[in-house]
């Protein structure tokens, strides 16, 4: 067509491109491109993953923290913590002089006191709460360890001091405190957004302690954070942060290699290798506590009945799976809790693969002539499953064998994790990620009624034996007890199979090399605080 | 061959035979005449001679690299994708998908635009050039664009692909053909047969119709290349054929995620979609060409 | 001219009430409750419904509800997205400005590339250069332009690292949105990097608009050599050449004047090609444009969106077109004769 006019522009170009000096805008500010927007700007009502990286260490702090190595719970906004002797009391001294954001939407006046403590966890269980019901009155991680039951009563014991009454001791309180579902948000803040008369503004401009600040969300595109020069742990390093929304996972990558991205989230395993050749990017491992899993919808037929249940698990061929999905770079699970959890069951066997067995258990059932059914595959790539999409199709072709259609049906993110909470689906293929290093993060939320209740339930399961044995573990404080009731869980689990796990997958960051300092939590989202650019 | 001549007898033979001299004189459309037939061919036959099952996930085989590298199969040509699947079965399948169905859509627009068509042209009035104009209008929205409208109302799927496609084409077949049967009514010898007494019906079924089947057939090739490419972008988008089908447009979109390892996987589909648009053009203009000549001789 | 021009209008008329009565059945048409659907509210309890149901008139015959909609529409309150509960008429008009500036820049190519090649090839059809020429406008004219925007990707950003591969901008460059359209608004904002963003904001152009503008280029290519081919032929060419006047005299004073003309035809419908091969480019090079907002839309399911953006795409296809038609006719008498 006009070839030499198009090759003349892109010399010009190139040679534009080439220019050594980078403006200040560029060498001051980071981009992480993330799989997915948020759902919103507030945590605690939220489960993905998605939106805990993006929002909750960039913004917020918590009581406490998690140490990424031990799983100890470490000193945050909180510097001292004490327990009642019968474990049904926490009192928690505040750090000082811990300054809220100053943004162009909200100027604070005061910094972090009790009040601030006493408003965050009044919102999720005090139903005549102002702010409770803003988002429908869902605080799905909450609500799946039961809090509101847990809880009696939150209270500011003196200006620094907040006091929390339990109804029962619970081992699992404290770190549930520390997980990123629990920021802590600004009492004044909300107060004022009330007298506004704007205070769904509250989970959408958020104002936190964080160490950045919020400055804007173009809707699919980004997300805008600007540094908070007052933080307590003093400035981060980058001035600017933009989280730039790219769901596609080949762009994502191309963006990395272009280097429009510093930090790609989830590369894909199967291009590991192809970006550990570059010089200009690195490849960071860390352990993550996580599963990838099959939930049946055990409301629906015929997934009520166990056999069948126990036949779909036989028909999929779990290693077929770890190769072509995982590319062989995750672990094959054997139940929902990684073998990396001190509570894990050294005894359950591996997943078998048996068709005949399969066709057989549907069989005995009245269902030798096969079913059909959907499979509902995630649209994007997260740590427990890098392509739900590609998963179900697998999974399709070996349920085939035992005479099972299965229809692949997938939504943009959003409208797939609101209609899977409706429990519009026969079964997802989705998964967790832990929050902390407690095993009961992964049972409650996933398969406890209160889960099934407010959604985070995939398998919408309810079983009575099984929440009495978590209900028995958590009211021991006695490690060895505990564990004796978390094997039996899982054996119960292992015979019932209202899901069927999958695999535990490593967490992977792309990351440009002049990047350093970017911390990944095992048990909760990225911290981008310390990140910060080095000269080659 | 080579035999003296005294008359030349060119003008003699039927139009279809000249139609053809003065097609095959050129070589790009013989050219293109000769990939459309493979196409067409391997669209009926690909369910006979796809070398594997394209659906079938061979475990052991992964992201198997084409056949010209070292470490590729001579049983895979161009090499397998990321469930093991072969890419050549997939392509050959994807012939009937693509290119078969952007073909049946056309016969089935085809045939309604000549129902509506002669309907409109064969009708005079205030009615018919309102109709005209307001076909005009739809017209000046694309044909991409009226299918993505109508899959956003009928929901995404091959089907409802088809469907949106055929519609999609409908104005630009009625307006086409009407027009020409409109331009076939001045002429006299319609006005001498109709004074011989024949009827709208034979009018149109022994004049108009053979007078206009090399409009149509230019129509329908411009058509075709417009099918092919919305059946292949609504599939790209995700809106048309649903994964796993071997449809062009989706293994395009499908395998945009192993871009970086199995370049193969995104080129040859593309290919495909490029070299059967181009044989449809190729064909088309040449009997545009073909037909000019032809008259002018 | 005045009676062709009223018939036009009473045509647009015509086609916009029947888009609007399209897109008011689309309440309907589309699954789910067609309350939601008018008012994108995902959540309603009974007593809004009640409310609602009054306000939307949705308990009168179908001709109330359609006046009611009409009204709504004119009115600005296109109802909310599904999924971000934003009016979608404001969502709109922060997409629409991204996809015209994007195919503005598109048409102004394919036509100061287009038009010149198609004389070219036009003046001497058996040269090999024309012929190439044509042969290249036949490739573009075929190209499946999604598959096209990746290889240009994969040659130019991920192999060269010359351009990048997506957005209007570098994400870390903050601009301030007062027109939509991003270079303007980088040249009226006052940052001190302004000069580095409109260079970025230029490269990151490059790509989009070069796809794009492969397909109406080679339209373009093939319209205006035809064009010139035909007029090349006519009797007072002939007539101009007798008398002696050159090749360039003749191109400029009879044969481009002619040719031209059903030029501007062509740009009118060039234009609606244009927004439609804009949905697949902005998807590939996830430009925030209205194209990926109806695609995103349709992924989503979210219908008062679907609703909003046909009614947007249509209406600005029709009336564009038809304004060319117009300024074609006013320019052109012979076109005037119905």
């Amino acid at each position: 067509m006009n070839k030499l006019g198009i090759f003349a522009l892109f010399s010009a170009l190139s040679l534009s491109a080439c220019q050594p000096e980078q403006p200040e805008t560029i060498r001051t500010g980071l981009v992480y491109c993330a799989e997915g927007p948020p759902e919103n700007f507030n945590p605690q009502r939220v489960t993905s993953g998605t939106t805990i990286d993006i929002v909750s260490q960039q913004l917020y702090d918590r009581l406490l923290d998690i140490d990424a190595n031990t799983g100890n719970l470490l000193p945050a906004l909180a510097t001292a913590w004490q327990r009642s002797a019968d474990g049904m009391t926490y009192d928690f001294t505040l750090r000082q002089d811990v300054a809220f954001h100053h943004t162009h939407f909200f100027k604070p006046t005061r910094p972090l006191v009790a009040d601030d403590i006493v408003f965050t966890f009044n919102r999720i269980m005090d139903p005549t709460h102002p702010y409770h019901f803003l988002g429908g009155g869902i605080y799905p991680y909450f609500q799946s360890v039961d809090w509101a039951n847990l809880v009696n009563k939150v209270t500011a014991i003196a200006e620094d001091k907040v006091r929390f009454e339990l109804n029962r001791p619970d081992s699992s309180f404290l770190a549930n405190l520390a997980t990123d579902f629990a920021p802590v948000l600004s009492a004044e803040y909300a107060a004022s957004l009330l007298a506004e008369g704007q205070p769904q503004r509250l989970d959408t401009q958020p104002i936190g302690t964080g160490p950045f600040h919020f400055k804007e969300y173009q809707k699919d595109v980004l997300v805008r954070l600007y540094r908070h020069p007052t933080y307590w742990r003093g400035p981060a390093a980058m001035e600017q942060l933009v989280f730039d929304i790219v769901p596609n996972n080949a762009r994502r990558m191309a963006k990395l290699l272009t280097h429009e991205c510093d930090i790609v989230a989830f590369p894909r395993l199967a291009e590991l290798s192809l970006i550990t050749e570059r010089p200009d990017v690195k490849v960071q491992e860390s352990t993550n506590m996580n599963v990838g899993f099959w939930a049946f919808n055990t409301k629906k037929s015929p997934f009520d009945q166990v056999k069948v249940r126990q036949a779909l698990a036989l028909a999929i061929n779990q290693s077929a799976i770890l190769q072509a999905v995982y590319f062989n770079q995750a672990t094959a699970a054997k139940g929902i809790l990684p073998p990396t959890s001190w509570a894990f069951d050294q005894q359950l066997p591996a997943a078998n693969y048996d068709p005949a067995q399969a066709r057989a258990l549907l069989a005995e059932v009245g269902l030798s002539q096969g079913f059909s059914m959907d499979i509902w595959a995630m649209p994007v790539q997260r740590l427990y499953n890098p392509n739900a999409l590609k998963m179900a199709e697998l999974i399709q072709a070996d349920l085939a064998q035992i005479g099972v259609t299965a229809n692949i049906v997938s939504y943009e993110w959003n409208t797939f994790r609101r209609k899977l909470t409706d429990g519009e689906h026969d079964s997802v293929l989705i998964g967790w990620a832990a929050d902390n290093a407690d095993p009961d993060n992964f049972f409650r939320p996933l398969l406890s009624c209160a889960a099934a209740d407010s959604g985070s339930n995939r398998a919408q399961w309810c079983d009575p034996v099984f929440d009495q044995l978590l209900h028995q573990a958590l009211s021991t404080g006695e490690q060895q007890q505990r564990l004796g009731y978390y094997i039996t869980a899982q054996q119960y689990l292992h015979q019932q199979k209202p899901l069927v796990a999958i695999a535990h997958s490593q967490r992977f960051q792309a990351i440009n090399v002049n990047v350093e300092g970017v911390s990944v939590n095992p048990y909760g989202g990225i911290a981008l605080f310390g990140a910060r650019r080095i000269t080659p | 061959m080579a035999k003296f001549r005294l008359y030349l007898d060119e003008n003699n033979r039927s139009p279809l035979a000249q139609l053809w001299r003065e097609f095959s004189r050129q070589h790009s459309a013989l050219f293109g005449l000769i990939l459309f037939s493979t196409f067409l061919s391997l669209s009926v036959l690909a369910p006979f001679i796809t070398p594997h099952d394209p659906y079938l996930q061979a475990d052991n085989l992964l992201l198997l690299a084409p056949s010209w590298t070292e470490q590729g199969l001579v049983q895979y040509p161009f090499g397998t994708d990321d469930l093991g699947r072969d890419l050549l079965s997939r392509m050959l399948k994807g012939t009937t998908y693509t290119f078969g169905l952007a073909l049946l859509t056309v016969l089935a627009s085809l045939l309604a635009g000549l129902a509506l068509g002669a309907l409109a042209g064969m009708s005079r009035g205030v009615k018919s050039s309102f109709f005209n104009h307001l076909l005009d209008l739809i017209l000046t929205i694309p044909s991409l664009l009226l299918a993505i409208i109508i899959v956003a109302v009928l929901g995404p799927g091959l089907e409802n692909t088809a469907w949106a496609v055929i519609l999609a084409l409908l104005p630009q077949f009625v307006h086409g053909i009407r027009n020409a049967i409109a331009e076939q009514l001045k002429q006299d010898y319609v006005t001498a047969y109709r004074l011989d007494g024949a009827n709208n019906w034979q009018v149109l079924t022994r004049l108009i119709i053979p007078n206009i089947w090399e409009k149509i057939t230019v129509l329908s090739s411009m058509a075709l290349s417009t099918a092919i490419l919305d059946i292949a972008a609504l599939g790209f988008l995700g809106l048309g054929a649903q994964a796993p089908i071997a449809e062009w447009g989706a293994m395009i979109s499908d395998s945009l995620d192993i871009i970086y390892v199995a370049p193969v996987s995104v080129a040859i589909p593309g290919l495909l979609i490029f070299a059967a648009v181009l044989s449809v053009n190729l064909v088309g203009d040449g009997l545009k060409v073909a037909i000019q000549k032809r008259r002018e001789s | 001219m005045i009676i062709f021009l009223l018939r036009r209008l009473f045509l647009l008329g015509t086609v916009l009430l029947g888009l609007s009565i399209f897109a008011f059945s689309l309440g309907y048409l589309f699954p789910g409750d067609p309350l939601q659907n008018f008012t994108g509210l995902r959540y309603i309890d009974s007593a809004q419904r009640e409310q609602l149901i009054q306000a939307y008139q949705l308990d009168q015959s179908y001709t109330t509800q359609y006046v009611a909609f009409l009204t709504r529409v004119l009115q600005g309150d296109w109802g909310l997205s599904f999924s971000s509960q934003q009016p979608l008429l404001n969502e709109i008009w922060q997409v629409l400005p991204a996809t015209l500036e994007l195919t503005t820049y598109a048409l102004l190519l394919s036509f100061f590339i287009g038009v010149p090649l198609g004389i070219l090839a036009a003046m001497k059809p058996n040269h090999l250069f024309c012929k190439s020429i044509s042969g290249m406008a036949l490739v573009g004219y075929s190209l499946p332009i999604f598959w096209w925007a990746l290889l240009l990707i994969m040659l130019f950003s991920v192999t060269l690292g010359w351009l990048p591969s997506g957005g209007r901008l570098g994400v870390l460059y903050e601009i301030p949105t007062l027109t939509g359209f991003m270079l303007v608004d980088i040249l009226l904002s006052n940052t001190h990097y302004q000069d580095a963003a409109l260079m970025d904001a230029f490269r990151h152009l490059i790509l989009p608009t070069l796809v794009l503008a492969t397909y109406p280029t080679t339209v373009m290519i093939r319209f205006v050599r035809d064009a010139m081919l035909d007029v090349w032929e006519q009797n007072y060419i002939k007539t101009a050449k007798a008398k002696g006047l050159n090749r360039l005299q003749v191109l400029y004073r009879h044969g481009l004047r002619n040719a031209l003309l059903p030029v501007i035809r062509q740009i009118g419908l060039q234009f609606s090609t244009l927004i439609t091969l804009a949905m697949l480019t902005e998807v590939i090079f996830s430009w925030p444009g209205i194209g990926r907002w109806l695609i995103d839309s349709i992924y989503q399911r979210n219908f008062p969106a679907i609703q909003a953006g046909l009614m947007i795409i249509s209406t600005l296809v029709i009336t564009i077109n038809m304004l060319t038609e117009i300024m074609h006719t006013f320019f052109n008498p012979l076109a005037r004769k119905y």
